[in-house]
């Protein structure tokens, strides 16, 4: 396997997010942009004068606005400057951030402002999700991003007790981590005391996935700030966090073959492998401090952090019965409370290298972690299972 | 009775009959119970049979489809809108006992949403003069020393002075000495001119305001202080929600391979591609193996029969894309291989809504074919249980 | 970044058709990435082939969200990174070398696809280009923002509509020698002028026809291109550079956005005279006005002259569009891959009836929004 190289290493030396919430009626897209980019220059000591580039993503049906980079860009700040727009569904987020980890270390940009956002009620999400299906076949069956599938699998493998009681748990904590997070959309104050009556009357989705289990829609911006290791450090107020190397990995379209008689190797197991592999890293729980990663729902949440750990039989659900998933935990997840309380799509999956960045800074406020934090992991999804996975590191010495 | 974003609970049902859409609901046959607890809370029922409405207040919650539960707060915030209705499911301070589609289905179909007029809070004008001394621009008021009075008449008048004095504003009820100029109006005259209601000028002319002293003075004075600022009017800030439905017509090219699949369809028959690597069917089928990226050209039918791997069970509420119309729940999509098909290819369908409670994986399923197919997804009407 | 670092290895191009109805893009695009395939022999073996991929692809002329989902497959991404540019194509040209530059991968493979025959009306979908409070109310879309600069730079340039007429005739005549062009009938002058006013002063001979097509190509770093092509095409410059976005505050006849965008490209490219460096151009001419406009946007032509440069035959002094250009018909999402492929085939000299002699570098332009609010520039050389 080629080991990994980098023309030149990446910092992320701003990060600025808007509140999440499912009412943003009192700011259009460009005010709601605007302020996010506004909070990330204000976090790096710097003004819109100092970016050489933007990189903007978000998904064009949900909102129904086409090529939205252009009128977003009164907000945006990118008059006169150079500007992609990439998106990739689901990890749009994250796949802003991997491109201007790309365009920095290219030599072609010094710094970077990349800028994922989504104003959910401004469109009808379910439905823009049901779009992505092919319009000649399986658009009429798709239901959004719902499925009880993952439910009824776990629910056979652990058994149906031990199986309901791990996504509630991890549904609380996430609530619990939410509360912390000032920024957070859901906030709703559970209590583990609760398990018994949300497993039994929160309204059913689908088969076991149950309304609480689910992810928000929200509203809301994140903006973050990138530059090369010459220019980090320089003037900037926050201590810069390294970007040391992300993978992506895409499947293709149809989603029945998820759920045949076997199943393949899943996206997210691929690409923690590959890359893991070609950092030398064997051990993920032991080396990484935190993971932020993009949970839709509770019972996926659970179901895939085996996949990113590299896990075997029930280790998560030990893992999480232990109580080493908590904010004071062996590897904490999602200190910000997760896609599961807060959900403006193509911010998202930028919303976890951002909150991974500032629990390394060690300024991400009521939910920052006790412990240090040298080495984050952040993850994204999207489509088809696709996945996208990111290493931050406090430090330059891997 | 207790107030919640400027309504009561009572209030929402007291205007449920004029909010009612006879027409909307001529073909409904329900009672729907309420329960709001705590202050200002109580039971109601809302009977809605073929187009009349009857909204009753009761103690006991009896012979009702659907029950909906929550804290009188809660209550009124999510029937403003004020509250989110998700999040307060998602939370359980809006519980549902019945069918929870209703509250997005059924109930904005037949009833005009419940807004409260907000009511203006009445300025006074002693609160106004309060603010004077704030207001002050002593960067406009150079080397002037002057001192105003005001004589406000009425309910909720007084007399004041206004006494500008070495770059400061200072107010202090009665009258000083020396008064520049006087001004005598109705308190409720001066409150309406600071807040813009009543224009100055024709309030003067019609003899509302009398100014005393020295007029060219009382003019001037304007320009010494900042504008008043209603605290309220932040509240009739205008924020508009354009209301639009976007679409365009779209004409989506089969190609031979997925023309292959929907011909296939027209003669009741599942046309998979098998891949010359793998072997793997595809269904529907692709251009190319994803997995050996290889053009696939060999055609195989599939089934019909086949074995259930995976479903979902339904039961959230979400529009039928192809319709936009609210599909009935619950519902259950299948996943199957087909006899025949490799074993990681499944094929996703609806299951028969009479079989969905016997629906276990490792089933045997078939398919139920549209008596006239044409060579579209609606030649199977579904999947059943096959005995 | 001046140097040769980054190589354009293969291109391949789908026919521009006017109503491709009996292939999806699916299939379009496996017969661009077999093409491909044919002329380097690359694979997307996990450690030695592709494995990341720029697509290129909007949600809403292809009506579905996440538009690359649906081709995800036909681009060789499966278990591969996939990052689909969602502007114009030429954006993943310029994307797509940063990523090789960056070190995260030596190879990259660009795939852009587009149906406008799909939608009801490509001026239904500009019209949500713009925002929903104002430019949509008023009816504003990509055409009738066009006329409106159409109109203020013929005004300023002397064009007339006889220049507009020899410019779409010329094109013509050059889309007859490419058989990936889409309208490639000859044109009599008379017949330009005498077609419909569509947007007054744009008639419709004026305006590039409905078009369905699909590009790739392949990208490799110094090291590897040798590996796939005896004959590779170097990226030595690329910029864009984004103008304001309501019309009413921009100068629609001074290109602002591609003056900046060209100096920086040509800066990176140690460009200095681009009259004398360049040897041939591609510009996007989705319209006949925009031809004159964007050349003095890129340096050919002195602001406000551009009746002069059509009059002194500046298209032909520079070799503008021999491939017959956006006039004769390309998907407006993807018109920059295809600029970047003909100037990639005159480079290698592989432009058959209508190579120019003895190229050795070149220029490919895109724009995209209201008017040109956006512009890109790709310079390549031999």
């Amino acid at each position: 396997m080629k080991k990994h190289k980098k023309n030149r290493n990446v910092a992320i030396i701003g990060i600025g997010q808007t509140s999440l919430s499912s009412h943003k009626e009192d700011q259009n897209q460009v005010e709601m942009v605007q302020e996010a980019v506004i909070n990330a220059l204000q976090d790096a000591h710097l003004t819109i004068d100092d970016i050489d580039c933007i990189v903007h993503g978000n998904m064009e049906l949900f909102e129904m606005q086409f090529a939205p980079d252009l009128w977003h860009s009164l907000g945006t700040g990118a008059y006169g400057k150079d500007e992609y727009r990439i998106t990739t569904g689901g990890t749009t987020g994250m796949t802003l951030v991997c491109a201007a980890d790309n365009l920095v270390a290219s030599g072609l940009y010094d710094t970077v402002l990349a800028i994922g956002l989504e104003k959910l009620q401004e469109g009808n999400t379910t439905g823009g999700i049901t779009n992505m299906a092919d319009p000649l076949w399986f658009r009429n069956l798709q239901t959004g991003a719902l499925t009880g599938t993952t439910a009824a699998e776990m629910i056979n493998e652990f058994g149906e007790e031990r199986a309901k009681r791990a996504a509630m748990k991890y549904r609380i904590m996430m609530d619990k981590h939410a509360v912390l997070n000032p920024r957070a959309h859901r906030r709703f104050g559970l209590e583990y005391e609760q398990a018994e009556d949300l497993m039994a009357n929160s309204p059913q989705l689908v088969g076991e996935l149950r309304l609480i289990h689910m992810c928000s829609q929200s509203d809301g911006a994140c903006a973050m700030i990138f530059t090369s290791e010459k220019k980090a450090g320089k003037g900037t107020g926050k201590p810069p966090v390294w970007i040391r190397d992300h993978i992506q990995g895409h499947r293709e379209e149809t989603i029945p073959n998820l759920f045949g008689a076997v199943k393949p190797e899943m996206t997210h197991h691929y690409c923690a492998r590959k890359l893991y592999e070609r950092n030398g890293i064997t051990d993920p729980v032991a080396y990484f401090d935190v993971f932020e990663m993009y949970d839709p729902s509770a019972w996926w949440a659970m179901d895939w952090l085996r996949e990113f750990f590299l896990l075997k039989g029930d280790e998560h659900i030990k893992m999480l019965e232990r109580g080493d998933f908590d904010l004071d935990g062996k590897i904490p997840i999602n200190p910000s409370g997760g896609v599961i309380a807060s959900n403006p799509i193509g911010a998202t999956a930028m919303l976890r290298p951002a909150e991974a960045a500032l629990q390394i800074r060690g300024d991400a406020g009521p939910h920052q972690i006790k412990k240090e934090v040298r080495h984050a992991l952040a993850s994204g999804f999207g489509g088809t299972f696709w996945t996208a996975l990111m290493i931050l590191e406090k430090d330059l010495n891997w | 009775m207790a107030e919640y974003f400027g309504a009561t609970v009572a209030d929402i049902f007291n205007t449920m009959p004029e909010r009612f859409k006879p027409e909307e609901a001529k073909d409904v046959d329900i009672v729907i119970g309420y329960e709001a607890t705590g202050e200002g809370g109580g039971k109601w029922t809302a009977t809605i049979k073929h187009g009349t409405l009857k909204v009753e207040k009761v103690e006991e919650l009896k012979g009702c489809k659907t029950t909906i539960h929550a804290d009188a707060e809660i209550f009124v915030g999510v029937t403003l809108g004020k509250i989110t209705a998700i999040d307060a499911l998602t939370s359980q301070k809006l519980r549902v006992v019945g069918d929870a589609r209703l509250l997005m289905t059924l109930l904005p179909k037949i009833f005009v949403p419940f807004t409260v007029t907000p009511r203006k809070k009445a300025v006074s004008a002693r609160a106004i003069l309060a603010t004077v001394e704030s207001r002050f621009r002593p960067e406009k008021a150079e080397g002037v020393t002057m001192n105003i009075g005001y004589d406000l008449t009425g309910e909720n008048g007084g007399q004041w002075t206004l006494m500008i004095k070495d770059g400061r504003c200072t107010v202090r009820e009665g009258f000083a000495e020396d008064l520049a100029v006087k001004l005598i109006m109705d308190a409720d005259v001066y409150a309406g001119m600071m807040l813009g209601t009543i224009d100055g000028a024709s309030a003067f002319t019609s003899g509302q305001v009398r100014i005393e002293g020295d007029m060219m003075a009382a003019a001037a004075t304007t320009k010494f202080f900042h504008k008043y600022v209603d605290p309220n009017a932040a509240e009739a800030e205008e924020l508009i929600c354009l209301r639009v439905t976007n679409s365009i017509d779209q004409r989506f090219a089969s190609g031979p391979v997925m023309g292959r699949w929907f011909a296939g369809l027209k003669e009741k028959k599942f046309m998979a591609n098998k891949c010359p690597e793998c072997g793997r069917t595809q269904i529907p089928p692709r251009e190319i193996c994803a997995i050996c990226r290889v053009r696939v050209h060999e055609f195989v039918e599939l089934g019909p029969k086949g074995t259930v791997t995976n479903f979902d069970i339904v039961y959230f509420a979400s529009p039928d894309p192809l319709t936009g119309a609210v599909r009935d729940t619950p519902y259950t999509p299948i996943y199957v291989v087909l006899d025949g098909a490799s074993e990681q290819d499944a094929f996703a369908f609806e299951l028969k809504k009479e079989d969905i409670d016997r629906i276990k994986v490792g089933a045997k399923v078939r398919p139920v074919w549209a008596d006239k197919p044409t060579g579209s997804f609606r030649d199977v009407l579904y999947f059943e249980l096959d005995r | 970044m001046a140097g040769k670092k980054v190589a354009i290895c293969a291109v391949a191009q789908h026919k521009n058709e006017p109503d491709l109805w009996y292939k999806r893009f699916q299939g379009m695009l496996l017969d661009v990435l077999e093409d491909l395939q044919a002329q380097t022999g690359f694979d997307f073996n996990e450690d030695t082939g592709v494995n990341t991929i720029v697509s290129c692809s909007d949600d809403f002329f292809d009506a579905r969200t996440i538009s690359d989902n649906g081709v995800t497959d036909v681009l060789g991404g499966h278990y591969r990174a996939e990052e689909k540019m969602a502007q114009e194509g030429l954006n993943a040209v310029g994307y797509a070398l940063a990523v090789i530059l960056s070190g995260h991968s030596d190879l990259v493979l660009v795939m852009g696809h587009c149906k406008e025959s799909q939608s009801e009306s490509r001026n239904m979908i500009s019209n949500l280009g713009f925002d929903p409070f104002y430019g949509r109310s008023v009816g504003l879309d990509y055409m009738n923002a066009a006329a409106l600069q159409a109109r203020a730079y013929m005004t300023k340039a002397g064009i007339t509509d006889e220049h507009l007429a020899r410019i779409v005739v010329r094109a013509r005549q050059w889309a007859a020698r490419n058989p990936y062009a889409n309208a490639r009938e000859i044109l009599e002058e008379g017949r330009v002028m005498a077609s419909p006013m569509v947007c007054d002063p744009i008639r419709q001979l004026h305006v590039y026809p409905v078009s369905d097509g699909a590009v790739g190509m392949l990208l490799a770093s110094e090291e590897r291109a040798k590996e796939f092509t005896d004959k590779p095409v170097w990226i030595t410059g690329f910029a864009n550079c984004m103008d304001s976005y309501f019309l009413g505050d921009r100068d629609l006849t001074g290109n602002v956005a591609l003056k900046k965008a060209a100096e920086r490209a040509y800066r990176k490219a140690g460009i200095k005279n681009p009259r004398k460096a360049i040897d041939v151009v591609e510009v996007m001419d989705a319209y006949a006005y925009q031809q004159p406009l964007w050349m003095e946007g890129l340096g050919f032509c002195e602001e406000g002259q551009g009746g002069r440069f059509i009059e002194e035959g500046g298209p032909g002094k520079y070799k503008v569009n021999l491939s017959g250009g956006m006039l004769a018909g390309n998907p407006v999402i993807i018109s920059g891959l295809y600029r970047a492929a003909e100037a990639a085939l005159q480079l290698r000299g592989e432009a058959g009836d209508r190579q120019a002699p003895d190229v050795k570098s070149a220029v490919a332009h895109s724009t995209t929004g209201a008017a040109g609010q956006f512009h890109s520039v790709l310079i390549l050389e031999a």
